[in-house]
């Protein structure tokens, strides 16, 4: 403190002009790596998001080749009478179709012929038996999707045999491809080509049913009583830790927990959007509860005391203005919360969700799959027309927590007030 | 009449019951020359509430009773007298019995079952009656005593906020249950556990392979060590490593230098990172992180590395952490006081010695506490390290080698068979107990610290 001063010191001095030199190379230094630091997280996003993009593109999209087939030889036994209505289906199913399909195949394509179409080709040519009985009289043109290793191979990372194939068939001009339709209509199946989504997505809906039913009502009423009647002692402070902390759990948790209670103890169903939904909304209402003591408190008391002063009762008060006023925000924490539910993987596995589950589910009770857990488990598989199925799930998933938090933010936006 | 009818029933009785009441009490409103103090409504609800709850209540217990009480009646039976013993036959040849009466079966194992399936039919059926009964003497009964009080003078509103009153106060009971639930479910099945296995054998020892355990002594082959060393591992040390400096710098940048238009925009993208589903981070930690630090690892020389790395789940869930530290950096350089700050500027210092000099330290308690949350998050974190760790449990602190993490084990414990007794189910409970308490605390030092500086300067 006390040192003289030298000649450093003095303004001007080159060794003073070098230590400024060198603190401002320092500060542009650190503003640079702040900068780089947001930009390489957001280029992280950014490769996440397109690497996603670009492989699911693909899943929607499927590859047909073109195959004649002749139904009027194959002379199969179908009344066109059955063919309308419910029955058609069953009518069809026993009917020798594929056999019909199988032998257009061989005929068209040589011995292995067979190999190169989908499982689910014939199903195809049901459907269009079905709109249409009139082919079974002639010769069609169908156009029927690949089996999963020519589809993965057109798309041009198959192995390179079949390659070959694909490169062949397309130099006879045989290849297209069109919109994969099924991916959106079906549930899962043990063939890439043949899976869909709809069955997960539908799981997820009941889930979400049940997780909104009970987590809304009762995270917006404990929200209520913690902001407008809680008195101030050991009872109420335990809730508020509680509340807290349970938003803090670790979501495995709470698959824990509703192995143990809602499956040990009483006995409810494996793999059900019930018991799912039951364990997410334990995990929801927290949230709830705290988005909504917010919205709460940022009501003005004047308003609560105009009610009271005109001779409203407590009850009126908190149902009649304070729940109103508060609403848009326990609803935006509600969506946010409920977009964070439709994402959890963790507590779904334990409660069984990880089956393989071939049909959409009916009600509460039936066995289900959610998205998330439809993503894992396609993750899993070894075969290569997985990958591009699993990225064009995780893009439905996306859209959906996409339009969630849109939703969320609208409200916000719109139905903010300034008190 | 079976439970859902007889639900109906209720319900409906319990809407007469509100519709009438408003209607009578609108009548006297109309009459009587007193001040009436409750509205119409608040009667109805009154006498609707009286109607419909104590049926419920009853109904509540009876569904969980009367399946034994059928069962009764059935065993005095003259045909019951062939039952075998009380054990697992005697209860298959009952519930098969009572599924066909119910029409839930079609076919019969056992003959005997077919000759019961009457002596249900008809119990049931008598079971059914009774309730029935007692449903509407309770509802006809609890409403017309309420319907007897509904006079001018009778405060109904009183008596219906109290009750409003005691359902937003069993609202947030469930937060409390929920907890002891959880609590109690875990030190129930880890206590189970930790009567065949010695707590000390779990919690000290060092080797983990519960898919060969020696019935003769559980313990050798469930030392946890491994685990809580993976997932200090990957969550606190890799996933740290990439989620505060990145977290940190993205917030001092964002709220000390970033134009606001900047601010405004990059805030909310950091944020996506957080909203993400995990199931996603796994996916792509799997598919192309992990390869890829494959494809480093034996470009740097190390042939042997994991495709199954500690490093690549730590550096996606370091990622998926960054938003997390970056808020709450955020946070708590807000509330250094700008005073501080001034003073350090006018003093002459350049904004990033002021940064790093003055107001760092002055939100470092925020900032630990933001980043104690961070951690217990990533030790929690399950889908990332499922997808993207390894199964194999090692004491390893070599990134490139594959490690495992407790909520990955307790994944794979759970799932495959599903028999609550063995050591293997039980010993998931165990770990969930250790991931509980552990985030629990790191919760509470967290909030504590954040709490406390923010006092400090309020």
């Amino acid at each position: 403190m006390n040192r003289p001063p030298s000649s450093a010191d003095r303004w001007g001095s080159p060794a003073m002009a070098r230590r400024l030199r060198r603190r401002y190379a320092a500060e542009r230094r650190f503003r640079r790596i702040g900068a780089a630091a947001v930009a390489l997280s957001a280029a992280f996003l950014a490769f996440l998001l397109i690497t996603m993009i670009a492989q699911g593109f693909r899943g929607f999209t499927e590859t047909r080749v073109a195959l004649p087939i002749d139904l009027a030889a194959a002379e199969l036994p179908i009344e066109p009478a059955r063919l309308k209505g419910r029955g058609a289906d069953l009518a069809l199913a026993g009917a020798g179709l594929e056999d019909a399909v199988d032998r257009a195949a061989t005929n068209a394509f040589g011995s292995d012929g067979i190999d190169l179409l989908s499982p689910g080709a014939w199903i195809v040519v049901r459907d269009a038996v079905k709109a249409d009985p009139s082919l079974l009289r002639r010769t069609t043109d169908f156009s029927l999707p690949v089996a999963s290793v020519y589809d993965v191979a057109a798309k041009g990372e198959g192995m390179p045999e079949a390659e070959r194939v694909v490169a062949r068939l397309r130099a006879r001009g045989l290849v297209s491809t069109g919109w994969n339709i099924g991916f959106l209509r079906d549930a899962d199946a043990t063939d890439p080509t043949r899976v869909g989504i709809w069955g997960a997505a539908k799981g997820s809906l009941l889930t979400m049913l049940v997780t909104l039913a009970l987590a809304f009502p009762i995270g917006v009423l404990a929200a209520l009583y913690l902001e407008e009647y809680a008195p101030k002692n050991r009872w109420t402070d335990m809730i508020e830790v509680s509340i807290n902390n349970l938003a803090a759990v670790p979501s495995i948790i709470f698959g824990l927990l509703g192995l143990a209670v809602f499956l040990g103890s009483f006995g409810l169903p494996r793999s059900a959007p019930l018991v799912g939904g039951l364990t997410l909304a334990l995990m929801t209402m927290p949230v709830i509860v705290i988005a909504g003591r917010n919205a709460i408190k940022a009501v003005p008391p004047s308003i609560r005391d105009a009610a009271l002063a005109v001779g409203a009762s407590r009850v009126q008060v908190i149902f009649h203005h304070v729940l109103p006023l508060a609403l848009p925000g326990i609803l935006t924490g509600t969506i946010i919360g409920m977009a964070r539910a439709l994402g959890e993987t963790a507590p779904l596995l334990m409660i069984g969700m990880r089956a393989f589950i071939a049909a959409p589910p009916h009600g509460l009770t039936d066995p289900a799959t959610v998205l998330p857990v439809q993503i894992f488990l396609w993750s899993d598989q070894v075969d290569r027309g997985f990958v591009e199925k699993t990225s064009a799930a995780i893009i439905v998933l996306l859209v959906f927590l996409l339009a969630m938090n849109g939703l969320a933010i609208y409200l916000r936006n719109r139905f903010e007030t300034r008190w | 009449m079976s439970g859902v009818i007889l639900l109906i029933l209720i319900l409906g009785l319990g809407i007469i019951a509100w519709a009438s009441t408003r209607m009578r009490a609108l009548g006297f409103r109309r009459r009587s020359s007193t001040r009436v103090s409750s509205l119409p409504h608040h009667h109805g609800w009154y006498v609707a509430l009286w109607t419909a709850v104590p049926p419920m209540i009853f109904l509540a217990i009876w569904s969980a009773t009367s399946p034994a009480l059928v069962t009764d009646m059935v065993l005095h039976v003259p045909a019951a007298v062939q039952l075998p013993a009380p054990g697992f036959e005697r209860a298959a040849i009952l519930s098969e019995a009572r599924a066909l009466a119910a029409g839930r079966a079609h076919g019969a194992f056992h003959a005997l079952s077919r000759t019961l399936a009457p002596a249900y039919d008809r119990a049931q059926t008598r079971i059914d009656w009774i309730a029935t009964a007692i449903v509407l003497l309770l509802a006809l009964a609890g409403g017309a005593y309420a319907y007897l009080r509904v006079k001018p003078g009778f405060s109904a509103r009183t008596r219906i906020e109290r009750v409003v009153l005691g359902l937003l106060l069993a609202a947030s009971l469930i937060a409390i249950l929920t907890t002891a639930g959880i609590v109690a479910s875990l030190l129930y099945e880890a206590g189970r556990f930790f009567s065949v296995v010695p707590i000390t054998d779990f919690l000290f020892g060092t080797h983990w392979s519960p898919q060969v355990i020696d019935p003769r002594d559980p313990g050798a082959s469930l030392g946890a060590v491994p685990l809580f060393w993976g997932t200090f591992f990957i969550g606190a040390v890799i996933a740290m490593a990439v989620a505060i400096p990145f977290g940190l710098m993205s917030a001092i940048y964002l709220t000390q230098y970033a134009a606001p238009r900047v601010r405004r925009i990059m805030k909310p993208v950091l944020e996506v990172l957080a909203g993400i589903p995990t199931v996603v981070y796994g996916y792509f930690a799997a598919l192309t992180v992990a390869p890829a630090v494959r494809q480093f690892a034996v470009a740097i020389g190390i042939d042997w590395a994991s495709s199954e790395s500690a490093l690549a789940a730590g550096l996606v869930m370091g990622v998926m952490i960054i938003p997390f530290v970056s808020s709450m950096a955020d946070d708590s350089l807000a509330a250094v006081p700008s005073s501080m700050r001034d003073g350090s500027l006018a003093m002459g210092a350049t904004p990033s010695e002021t940064i790093t000099r003055v107001m760092l330290p002055a939100a470092l308690p925020g900032v630990v506490g933001g980043v104690l949350l961070a951690v217990s998050r990533a030790i929690g974190e399950t889908m990332i390290v499922v997808m993207a760790a390894s199964g194999v449990a090692t004491l390893t602190a070599n990134p490139f080698a594959s490690t495992t993490t407790v909520t990955r084990q307790i994944v794979d414990l759970l799932t495959g068979e599903a028999e609550f007794d063995s050591p293997k189910t039980l010993a998931a409970f165990a770990l969930g107990l250790t991931l509980f308490v552990i985030t629990l605390l790191l919760n509470i030092v967290a909030l504590s610290v954040v709490k406390r500086y923010r006092e400090s300067y309020e």
